[in-house]
C-alpha cells in the first residue's frame, strides 16, 4: 500500500514539476515576444518628455517670477 | 520583615485551603451554575480568596487534572480536555520556544515583521484560562476573520504583487526558470513526506513549505489539511525567516569558488509599457493554463497592476504599506494562536519542521544547480548563486544571494540579478499551488 503512495506522489512530482516548467518557460517566451513587440512599435521617448517636462515647468517658473516681480513693482509704485 | 511573614504565611494557608476544598468542589460541579444564577450568596473572605486562587494561572501551571479544556476557535463543541502535559509543562516549553523566537527576531534580526507578532500571539495563546484562541478571544476571532477563509493570504499576495518590480525578470526573462526549479524542493518533499506515513493530501500541504511562501502555504494547508495548518504556516515562516541561516551553507556546497565570482551583464532597462502588460500576460497564462491558480496569482497580479498602471497610487501605495502591514499583524496574530502547547507540541509537527527544512533545502539546491547548467549553455554568464533566489521568499533570499556573492567578491552586486529568479519563484510557488490543489478537486 505504501509503495504505491510514493508511486502516486512521484507521479505528482512529474506532473508538477512539467506542468510549473510548462508555465515559466511559455512565461519567458511571452516575455521575449512583448519585448520585441514593444520595442519595435512602442520605443521609449522618456528623454524627450522628460526634457519638454522640465522646460514647461521651467517656463511655468519663470512666468510666475515675472509675475511676482511686476507686482511687487506695481505695489512700490503706488505706495511712493 | 513582619509584613513578609505574614505574606508568607497568608500564602500557604491560600494553597492549603485549596487543596482541601479542591476535593470537596470535585463532588459536587453541578452546583456551580445554579448558584450562578440565583440570587448574590455572601461569601466570607477566605471563601473569596480561595476562589480567587483557583482562577491564578500558579494554580492552571501546577493544578494537573483542573479539566481545563483546549479551546478551537470553531467553538466550544471542537473543544477536549487537556492532559496534564497539555496543560502545565506543555506551555512552559512554548513560552520558552516564543522566547526563542523574539531573541531571533531582535538580536538576529530574522524576519521580525513576521516573527515578532507571531511569537508574542503564541506566548498569548499559551495563557492559561483566558481562552484567546477560542471562538470569542481575541486570537480566535482574528483566527475566524481571515485564516480560516483564506482571506489574509490573498491579501499579503496583492500587497507582495503592488511591492514587487518585475524589471529585472523582464529584462532577462530565462532566469524565470530558476524559479521553476526551485519548486522541485516542493514536490521532492512530497514524495519525502509520503514516504515517511503522511497520507496524500497531507503530505502535498506540507511540501508546499519547500516553496518557502508563508501565504501560499497556509492557502493550501486550510485546503488540504485544516488540521495542520497551524504547524505548517509555523514551519513556513520559520523558514522564511531563517533563508539567511539555511542557504549560504547550500549555495556553498554546491558552487566553486570561480562560478562564485562570476559577474554578471548589467540588465537592459525595461521598457514602462512592458511593465505594465506583465501582469496581465501572467494572469491569461494562469487562465487558460491553471485556474486553480488563479486566486492566488489574480491577487498578485492585481497588485502589481495597480502599481504599474501608474494612474492609481492612491491605492497601490495603501496596499504595499497600511494594507499589507494591518494583515500582517492579524496573520500573525492568528498563525501564533496555533503555537497552543496542545496543537504544536504533537508528534506530526516534528515530522512537518523536518520535513519543510528538507523541502526548503532541496529547492535551494535544485535552484543552484540549474543555474550551473544554464551558466554552462547560455552565452551570457550565469552567477549560480542567483539560482537559490528561486525559492519565493522576497526579497529576502534575494538579499541573500547578494550577500554572499559580494562577500566572495567585493563589489560584485547580483542583487538585481537575483530578484529575477525571486519574482519568477513566488509565481512558480503558486503554479505548484495550483496543481496541488487541482490533483485533489
Amino acid at each position: 500500500m505504501e509503495v504505491s503512495l510514493v508511486g502516486e506522489s512521484l507521479k505528482f512530482m512529474v506532473l508538477g514539476m512539467t506542468i510549473v516548467f510548462l508555465f515559466l518557460a511559455l512565461l519567458v517566451q511571452v516575455m521575449k515576444l512583448q519585448a520585441k513587440l514593444v520595442g519595435k512599435y512602442f520605443p521609449e521617448k522618456e528623454v524627450v518628455t522628460t526634457t519638454s517636462k522640465s522646460a514647461a515647468l521651467a517656463a511655468d517658473d519663470s512666468a510666475k517670477t515675472a509675475a511676482i516681480i511686476a507686482a511687487i513693482t506695481e505695489f512700490k509704485k503706488n505706495k511712493s | 520583615m513582619m509584613l513578609k511573614k505574614i505574606f508568607i504565611s497568608l500564602l500557604f494557608a491560600l494553597v492549603a485551603s485549596s487543596s482541601v476544598t479542591y476535593a470537596s468542589e470535585h463532588v459536587a460541579p453541578a452546583e456551580a451554575p445554579v448558584a450562578e444564577k440565583s440570587a448574590y450568596v455572601p461569601k466570607s473572605l477566605s471563601e473569596l480568596a480561595v476562589s480567587f486562587w483557583q482562577t491564578t494561572g500558579i494554580n492552571a501551571f501546577f493544578d494537573f487534572n483542573d479539566g481545563e479544556t483546549t479551546s478551537e476557535p470553531k467553538g466550544p463543541a471542537y473543544e477536549k480536555e487537556m492532559n496534564w502535559f497539555e496543560s502545565s509543562l506543555g506551555r512552559l516549553i512554548m513560552l520558552l520556544i516564543v522566547f526563542v523566537l523574539f531573541y531571533l527576531a531582535i538580536a538576529k534580526n530574522f524576519e521580525p515583521l513576521l516573527l515578532i507578532p507571531i511569537a508574542f500571539g503564541g506566548f498569548l495563546a499559551n495563557i492559561p484560562l483566558a481562552g484567546m484562541g477560542g471562538e470569542h478571544g481575541m486570537l480566535g476571532i482574528i483566527y475566524n476573520m481571515g485564516i480560516a477563509n483564506e482571506f489574509f493570504p490573498l491579501l499579503i499576495f496583492m500587497g507582495v504583487g503592488a511591492m514587487t518590480d518585475f524589471g529585472p525578470l523582464l529584462s532577462n526573462p530565462k532566469t524565470a526558470l530558476l524559479g521553476g526549479a526551485a519548486q522541485f524542493g516542493i514536490f521532492g518533499a512530497l514524495v519525502g513526506a509520503v514516504a515517511i506515513g503522511f497520507g496524500l493530501q497531507e503530505a502535498s500541504a506540507i511540501s508546499i513549505i519547500g516553496g518557502a511562501d508563508g501565504p501560499t502555504s497556509i492557502f493550501i494547508a486550510n485546503r488540504l489539511a485544516p488540521d495542520m495548518l497551524g504547524a505548517i504556516a509555523v514551519a513556513a515562516y520559520s523558514y522564511m525567516a531563517l533563508v539567511p541561516v539555511i542557504q549560504p551553507p547550500i549555495m556553498r556546497a554546491l558552487t566553486s569558488k570561480e562560478e562564485r565570482v562570476i559577474v554578471m551583464k548589467t540588465t537592459r532597462k525595461v521598457n514602462r509599457l512592458e511593465k505594465l502588460f506583465f501582469p496581465i500576460l501572467v494572469l491569461i497564462l494562469a487562465m487558460f493554463i491553471l485556474p486553480e491558480s488563479t486566486p492566488l496569482i489574480g491577487a498578485f497580479t492585481f497588485g502589481n497592476f495597480a502599481k504599474e498602471s501608474g494612474v492609481v497610487d492612491r491605492l497601490s501605495n495603501e496596499m504595499q504599506n497600511s494594507l499589507i502591514n494591518i494583515v500582517t499583524i492579524f496573520l500573525g496574530l492568528g498563525v501564533g494562536s496555533k503555537l497552543a502547547a496542545d496543537k504544536f507540541l504533537v508528534f506530526e509537527t516534528l515530522g512537518i519542521m523536518i520535513i519543510g527544512l528538507l523541502a526548503f533545502s532541496a529547492g535551494t539546491a535544485a535552484g543552484v544547480l540549474m543555474a550551473k547548467v544554464m551558466n554552462k549553455y547560455s552565452k551570457e554568464p550565469i552567477n549560480p548563486l542567483i539560482g537559490a533566489a528561486g525559492v519565493s521568499a522576497v526579497p529576502m533570499s534575494a538579499r541573500v544571494v547578494s550577500k554572499v556573492g559580494s562577500e566572495e567578491k567585493p563589489g560584485n552586486i547580483l542583487l538585481m540579478h537575483a530578484m529575477g529568479p525571486n519574482v519568477a519563484g513566488v509565481i512558480g510557488s503558486a503554479v505548484a499551488a495550483g496543481v496541488l490543489l487541482s490533483i485533489f478537486k
